[in-house]
């Protein structure tokens, strides 16, 4: 018991750290200088629109997925744990390759007056490759946690599918899907490495709190710190306390 | 009307049924585990295409036609055929009122509070499932079925794993809802006294086949094959010898424990003469083996067994007559109506 709290404590040292390294004073000033809070709301407007396209596009495959109605699903799956695990410098550094202004993609963008380096889209596209594996697999993982035998149980009592999956597979798959979502939004807000490399402009906060860091040194970087845990982290912990709640 | 002639692919053996089912009429089909009981249900149901045949329900083909380009078969949603399993798949997220109303867009409040009452489920209507006990979840299981007023039931040994008086309970609250809706209802079963306390005709089933339809205690008493008579629980084929009413074949005579009498009766049936090789008790009986020459017969007794070895008589009343083709020897056979 006393050693897995020694073990938790020595796990969240880093916030420790931050917590006593900082003071109202400094957070205060450095929060309160002209244009120091548009990082935030940049980080906040590509946080929502990154979650908004992977529940529209990542949750139907995730879906399919879960009850194997895709084909090649298992080649899918495994190119999802690719991306999971692949370097986000690395990511980004082959976006550039992908969707910079000297390729196909980069040349039909620009042909609609949009582009994917140092834009908003760029910041965009840098978080969905960044958070989306972690969506669809945990999607994946909400939806299978739903026994395949209710859906069909629904339809037995007249439920078409669209019906079974909102009253029974949605409602059950929640607390996983919020967990999937919170964690995809832990991990776009916090994008750094391929942000990076394809959308330094406009920067979000993991780039205010490395710009910080590297013209005005450690103390100054730590009150952004401190913005960017409290914008990525409650949603997990509130998406943790209700699917524990929900699974009893 | 329910009438079924399909055929599903398995990978061990295909399964094919053809039967027809009233309105209003109870058909068992029993058999032992991995028979394909299940899957005639699913093809029924819709959960599982059939290679071939087809299901209809009232003149409505429920299932594709697979060799014509027909309209397709109707999905699971739309064919009005309830399915009641062991496992009673109630919504983990729904209390048990919830449950019960799933498939209802109006409420009735009466019909439901029948149900309720009928199943003793009043008190358990804000628990959830998961506070259920077996017996209470297939209860409540049971009338959500019934609420949802399916054009037809269909059990898959709903009642495994509970008490033989809530077996009973059930059993008898279903054929009764059965008549008064008067829809076609069949279970399967793998236990002959719970099909035979449902079924006004029974289906024997095995390896993928219907062997025998009837009466109950019709096909008991006339199996039209040895193996069906080893499924209805003849425990003993005893060879006759030529002469012994055989007319020159060579035919065995199947023995059902509750078909034998102690001592030589001639005018009932065929007797045998053995030798006690074991018993058990049995409730307030006893169930004894004896050995007739190479083939074993087991006898039901009232008083104490005797001990191994003593010689007894035993008279198999009216017993089915098998050929060496396992079919039942025509003397034996039921008259066609």
């Amino acid at each position: 018991m006393g050693g897995s709290v020694l073990v938790w404590v020595v796990l969240l040292g880093p916030l420790w750290t931050l917590l006593t390294h900082l003071s109202f004073g400094t957070l205060g000033r450095a929060l309160g200088a002209p244009g120091a809070l548009q990082p935030l709301a940049t980080s906040l407007e590509a946080g929502v629109v990154t979650l908004a396209l992977l529940v529209i596009l990542g949750s139907p495959l995730g879906y399919l997925l879960a009850r194997d109605q895709v084909p090649l699903g298992r080649l899918i799956e495994g190119g999802l744990l690719v991306m999971l695990q692949m370097p986000p410098l690395v990511i980004g550094l082959l976006l550039v390759f992908m969707v910079g202004p000297l390729t196909p993609l980069g040349h039909l963008l620009s042909g609609v007056g949009a582009s994917a380096t140092n834009t908003f889209l760029a910041l965009v596209v840098a978080e969905v490759y960044e958070a989306a594996p972690y969506y669809v697999l945990g999607a994946q993982a909400a939806v299978a946690a739903v026994e395949p035998r209710l859906e069909q149980q629904a339809a037995l009592l007249g439920d078409p599918p669209w019906r079974a999956l909102r009253r029974i597979t949605l409602p059950l798959a929640a607390p996983g899907l919020a967990m999937a979502l919170a964690t995809a939004w832990a991990r776009a807000v916090g994008a750094f490495g391929a942000v990076i490399i394809i959308a330094y402009h406009p920067y979000g906060l993991p780039l205010q709190v490395w710009t910080t860091l590297d013209q005005s040194g450690l103390p100054a970087a730590l009150p952004f710190a401190l913005v960017l845990l409290v914008v990525a982290l409650p949603l997990p912990l509130l998406a943790y306390g209700w699917s524990r709640r929900a699974r009893g | 009307m329910l009438e079924v002639d399909v055929t599903v692919a398995r990978r061990e053996f295909p399964v094919s049924a053809r039967f027809r089912v009233e309105d209003g009429e109870c058909l068992a089909l029993f058999g032992p585990s991995g028979a394909g009981k299940t899957t005639i249900l699913e093809a029924i149901a819709g959960l599982i295409d059939p290679l071939g045949g087809r299901v209809e329900l009232d003149g409505r083909r429920l299932t594709s036609n697979p060799a014509a380009s027909g309209p397709p078969g109707l999905p699971v949603w739309r064919r009005t055929v309830g399915l009641l399993r062991q496992d009673p798949g109630l919504f983990p997220h729904l209390n048990v009122s919830q449950n019960l109303t799933y498939a209802r867009a109006r409420r009735d409040d009466t019909e439901v509070q029948r149900l309720v009452d009928q199943l003793g489920l009043g008190a358990l209507l804000k628990a959830a499932p998961r506070d259920l006990s077996g017996g209470q979840a297939q209860r409540v299981a049971l009338a959500r079925t019934l609420l949802a007023h399916h054009r037809v039931l269909l059990l898959d040994e709903p009642y495994d794993g509970l008490d033989h008086s809530l077996r009973r309970e059930l059993t008898a609250l279903v054929r009764a809802e059965v008549r008064g809706r008067g829809v076609p209802a069949i279970l399967v079963a793998h236990e002959l006294g719970e099909a035979q306390a449902f079924a006004d005709v029974l289906g024997v089933f095995d390896r993928g086949r219907l062997l025998q339809m009837g009466e109950p205690s019709e096909l008991v008493r006339h199996p039209l094959s040895r193996r069906v008579a080893e499924l209805v629980g003849y425990r003993g084929f005893v060879p006759l010898a030529a002469g012994d009413g055989t007319g020159g074949a060579a035919l065995s005579a199947g023995v059902h424990p509750d078909r034998v009498r102690l001592g030589a009766h001639p005018a009932l049936g065929h007797v045998f003469v053995g030798q006690v090789a074991a018993s058990r008790a049995l409730g307030l009986h006893w169930e004894v083996d004896v050995s007739v020459g190479a083939a074993q017969v087991t006898c039901r007794m009232d008083d104490a067994a005797p001990r191994p070895g003593t010689t007894l008589h035993l008279t198999a009343i009216d017993p089915p007559l098998f050929g060496p083709d396992g079919q039942a020897h025509l003397s034996s056979r039921p008259q066609e109506p």
